[in-house]
């Protein structure tokens, strides 16, 4: 077995950082911030789109199709995650375990998804407010992950 | 000397950073955060084996990749880049992004040889403190049979000096200047000089 090699790297984006005419990191972090919020409305909308999807597969229920409500659920964290959507995303989160997990256990439950699916159209619907109505949702959800 | 606080400025506008992602609309909007970093040179592509080609034709400073792709994903292109390329190119700083981690891939995030891995909820200003972190990394290159990335062993070391997040018990490889005067030849040579010990 040969043995391990540490070195020190200096990277070019290193050296890049660092040279003359650079911008102040607090404007730079408010112009890629306004920047991202042009995208806001149209990112929602797609996260509906791919909830309608899975409210779909939900009501069809095939077998088999783990994978597939584990993508969607993945797609609505993807998209989500670049906003503030705080209870959309920790629903969509939810979904992503509860999936993965009875993936992995080769034990699917329906009911576990369908329950996940009608909380976040309610809480899209509530425009990924925190409040009561989520706190609760949430609350639900969180009780099926960790009894499975 | 200890390492001067990261400057208030940083200039990204000469960087090229490749950024890939098979879901367009999370391209687009990582794309609209670069572009509001005043990075001018931003190639996007949605997927890893695209990735590969533009890697063997152009100069890339920094990659960011999503973990979760079909076909070849975050962590393999990473692993690829690390183990089958060669210098510099295999040090190319890569921050994988990542919104749900399944357990099956938990290992692979582990070893593949990323720089930093950044999960969603993600805001311009962590991705930014994380660029800004690459360019202050004091981690050491590791390359051995089973992993080639930067150290892993971070736990200790904390944020690089001079960023928010330091615990007062942090490490630093840096010496730091002196506080004492040197010491004498005489007793340096004390120091290693074998004597007799009466007991």
């Amino acid at each position: 077995m040969t043995e391990a090699r540490t070195f020190k790297i200096k990277s070019t984006l290193a050296r890049q950082l660092h040279e003359p005419g650079g911008r102040h990191v607090r404007d730079l972090e408010r112009q890629a911030t306004a920047q991202l919020e042009t995208h806001r409305d149209d990112a929602m909308a797609t996260v509906g789109e791919t909830l309608t999807t899975l409210e779909a597969l939900c009501a069809q229920a095939p077998d088999g199709a783990g994978p597939q409500v584990y993508a969607l659920a993945s797609s609505i964290v993807d998209t989500a995650g670049y906003f503030d959507t705080g209870p959309l995303f920790e629903a969509a989160y939810s979904l992503c375990e509860i999936s993965d997990r009875m993936i992995e256990a080769e034990a699917w439950r329906w009911p576990s998804i369908q329950v996940h699916a009608q909380a976040l159209r309610l809480i899209l619907t509530g425009g990924c407010r925190t409040g009561r109505t989520s706190d609760a949702l949430l609350a639900g959800l969180r009780s099926i992950t960790q009894s499975r | 000397m200890a390492r001067p606080p990261t400057p208030d400025r940083v200039n990204l506008a000469r960087s090229n950073v490749l950024l890939v992602d098979h879901n367009q609309k999370s391209l687009d909007m990582l794309s609209s955060i670069f572009h509001g970093f005043g990075v001018k040179q931003q190639i996007k592509c949605g997927s890893a084996p695209e990735a590969v080609s533009i890697m063997e034709t152009r100069d890339v400073d920094l990659v960011l990749i999503d973990c979760s792709m079909p076909e070849m994903d975050g962590y393999d292109f990473t692993r690829w880049l690390r183990r089958e390329t060669p210098p510099p190119m295999r040090y190319t700083p890569v921050i994988l992004l990542t919104g749900h981690a399944s357990q099956s891939k938990v290992h692979k995030g582990r070893d593949c040889g990323a720089s930093f891995v950044v999960t969603k909820p993600l805001t311009p200003t962590v991705l930014l403190q994380r660029i800004l972190w690459l360019g202050a990394d004091e981690r050491s290159f590791v390359e051995c049979e089973t992993y080639v990335g930067p150290d892993r062993r971070v736990r200790n070391f904390g944020p690089p000096m001079g960023m928010k997040g330091r615990r007062s018990g942090d490490l630093s490889e840096h010496v730091g200047a002196a506080t004492e005067a040197n010491m004498d030849q005489s007793d340096i040579d004390m120091l290693m000089k074998p004597m007799k010990v009466s007991l």
